[in-house]
């Protein structure tokens, strides 16, 4: 919370234009799609799972969705559903492979990341690509409500809504973090692992079907390329909001507001007149300063509290 | 034979696939053919071993593409400076095994996560990398640089002798050195291992920068075989380590895998990228199909387990 207000001071001195209704705005439009991906990985990753699939199904869902409507000729909405439903698919196979095999989702979603991508390489030949969508479809990316709001942002809120719902009002939600928390003491408590774990993966293919559709409206065409390196912003939005990668631990809000710091960040720097590359890097040097940070401090406090309570401090790896 | 049942179906496979090839297009055996496949899978030979030794520790790292990549550079800078290629050799791997303690020191010394730190080394390396560079590449490198001033001929060889011969020391350290053997404890029981006073800190710390060595000496034998030096090399690389080094038998929770099966997981995805094009196959579906390799070759191993649990 802390970096984002900073973040914003910092930018509004710098950034021409920065603190304006219509650059938030902006803001907002362009971060949908990495928002999108993120709001789905904060489930997965609290079952203490990854799926590191999600841009190249990105890619895929884009390739897919151009060539159901310009090769097979189904018009937009039709093509939409069936790209969902691509997605969920997507998602159901990596959690078989996952919950069934008993394969670490590290693993199975790094060969899912390969696939998918190749398969978006293979089907486009490396070359191709599909535009000349209807403007009316194009207006769902680019176009604006009562001339203001970014016609994404709605469903990127209902979605947002959604999910946090989902993870913090439901038993599903609960469950989620029951199991990254403790597999085992779920499985004793009488949790369908396997479905609940079935059920967050499907629907990070869903959404990140979604988010495909989305980018093709806001960008215009559908490229095999889309999406490269998307599956990293939204692991790092959910760590930098405070979910842990091990799971059990997490919010979506917190998600939200990492989706946020890396979109303005991004944003603030470019109006900045910055180079593209800083963003990155400093995207880089955050996620560690932030981990780095709390681990620090809470060894500081714990050397405080008891010499023995610091022998037990669990480590990561 | 059951103890290396992935090994061998791994070496299976690809005997498979050079027999298909035999038949249905003889090229792929030609002399020169069969030398640039070779030397284009050593590199990424060296870097899997490298991977495989992490991931027994039971860490991961997929930063080594963007190390890779500065590695490169640095060895390309190096020799435009007018260093001996020897130096050279020397500061690509002192590069890498910076980089490598770089992301040590916080996963051992801080305890975080090994994939989340890598993540951002990555994402920062590249990122810098490309700020400095703006794109460009290394050029105008003296003569010496290129296949190490032997020709091509001689350069390959030196690059096929020079990986045989870190990969044979990679594999004597791990099957007969303590410390090697060590790199299994802290993998396979790390708290085990802490209590037996294996320090696994420092064995972790250790394991990465080993990682950044070898990966610098990766570089260096992919660098030489370009009159140049691309600052976009090594993208993808962790992908087909990992990948290889997954295939070949290594397991991802840590303590299990030797480097044989790395050599035949890394020679079976790289022989893919030419066997397509000797089948007529489009180039654009390697990436598909190392995939679909990966996913079958741990379903398998998962199968297997499970059935004996």
């Amino acid at each position: 919370m802390a970096a984002l207000i900073i973040e914003c001071l910092i930018f509004t001195r710098t950034g021409a234009n920065f603190a304006t209704r219509e650059n938030a705005l902006e803001i907002m439009k362009l971060s949908v799609e990495i928002g999108l991906l993120a709001l789905v990985m904060t489930p997965v990753i609290l079952t203490g799972g990854i799926d590191l699939s999600v841009g190249s199904l990105l890619g895929l869902c884009a390739i897919c969705f151009g060539k159901f409507w310009r090769d097979a000729g189904i018009s937009w909405p039709m093509a939409a559903a069936l790209t969902l439903g691509i997605g969920a698919l997507a998602g159901r196979m990596n959690a078989l492979l996952i919950t069934r095999l008993r394969l670490p989702a590290l693993i199975v979603t790094l060969g899912s990341l390969s696939l998918f991508r190749g398969l978006a390489e293979a089907i486009t030949r490396g070359v191709d690509n599909f535009t000349g969508f209807p403007t009316h479809f194009l207006a769902f990316g680019q176009g604006y409500y009562a001339g203001v709001i970014p016609a994404q942002v709605p469903v990127f809120a209902a979605v947002a809504i959604m999910v946090w719902l989902l993870v913090h009002r439901t038993t599903f939600g609960r469950s989620f973090r029951a199991i990254g928390f403790a597999p085992e003491g779920a499985r004793y408590a009488g949790l369908p692992v396997e479905r609940r774990i079935m059920l967050a993966y499907v629907l990070s293919g869903m959404i990140a079907a979604l988010a495909a559709v989305i980018y093709v409206a806001r960008v215009g065409q559908a490229k095999a390329d889309a999406g490269t390196g998307y599956e990293l912003l939204a692991i790092t939005s959910v760590v930098l909001g405070g979910t842990s990668i091990f799971g059990g631990v997490g919010t979506v809000h917190g998600t939200l507001l990492g989706v946020g710091v890396l979109a303005v960040l991004k944003n603030g720097l470019t109006l900045s007149d910055q180079p593209s590359e800083l963003a990155g890097i400093l995207t880089g040097v955050l996620l560690i300063v932030v981990l780095a940070g709390e681990v620090v401090l809470k060894r500081i406090s714990e050397r405080k509290t008891s010499p023995r309570a610091a022998l037990f401090t669990r480590k990561g790896g | 034979m059951k103890r290396h049942f992935r090994e061998l179906s791994v070496a299976a496979t690809l005997a498979l696939l050079l027999l298909l090839l035999a038949f249905t297009a003889p090229t792929f055996f030609a002399k020169q053919q069969l030398l640039t496949t070779l030397t284009t899978a050593a590199p990424l030979l060296i870097a899997a071993c490298g991977i495989a030794l992490v991931v027994i520790a039971r860490q991961i790292d997929i930063s080594i593409g963007s190390q890779f990549a500065v590695c490169s550079i640095v060895a390309g800078l190096l020799a435009k400076a007018g260093l001996p290629m020897p130096v050279v050799a020397l500061g690509a791997v002192t590069c890498g095994a910076f980089l490598g303690a770089f992301n040590g020191a916080l996963i051992a010394g801080l305890g975080l996560p090994s994939i989340v730190v890598t993540l951002a080394t990555m994402v920062t390396w590249r990122e810098a990398l490309r700020w400095w560079r703006e794109g460009e590449f290394v050029k105008d490198l003296p003569e010496g640089f290129q296949w190490f001033g032997f020709g091509q001929a001689g350069g390959q060889v030196t690059i096929l002798v020079g990986a045989a011969l870190v990969f044979a020391l990679v594999v004597f350290t791990m099957r007969h050195l303590a410390v090697g053997r060590f790199v299994y404890a802290v993998g396979s029981d790390r708290e085990s291992a802490r209590l037996a006073g294996l320090r696994p800190q420092w064995r972790t710390f250790s394991v990465f920068v080993a990682l950044g060595g070898l990966v610098g000496f990766a570089a260096l034998l992919n660098a030489i075989r370009f009159a140049d030096v691309d600052p976009k090399t090594g993208t993808g690389l962790e992908m087909q380590a990992i990948g290889a080094a997954v295939v070949g038998g290594v397991a991802i929770s840590g303590g299990r895998g030797n480097l044989w099966g790395v050599l035949w997981g890394v020679l079976l995805l790289s022989c893919i990228g030419p066997a397509l094009v000797f089948l007529k196959i489009p180039p654009q579906w390697e990436k598909a199909i190392q995939g679909a390799i990966i996913l079958l070759a741990v379903a398998a191993e998962g199968w297997k387990n499970r059935k004996q649990s």
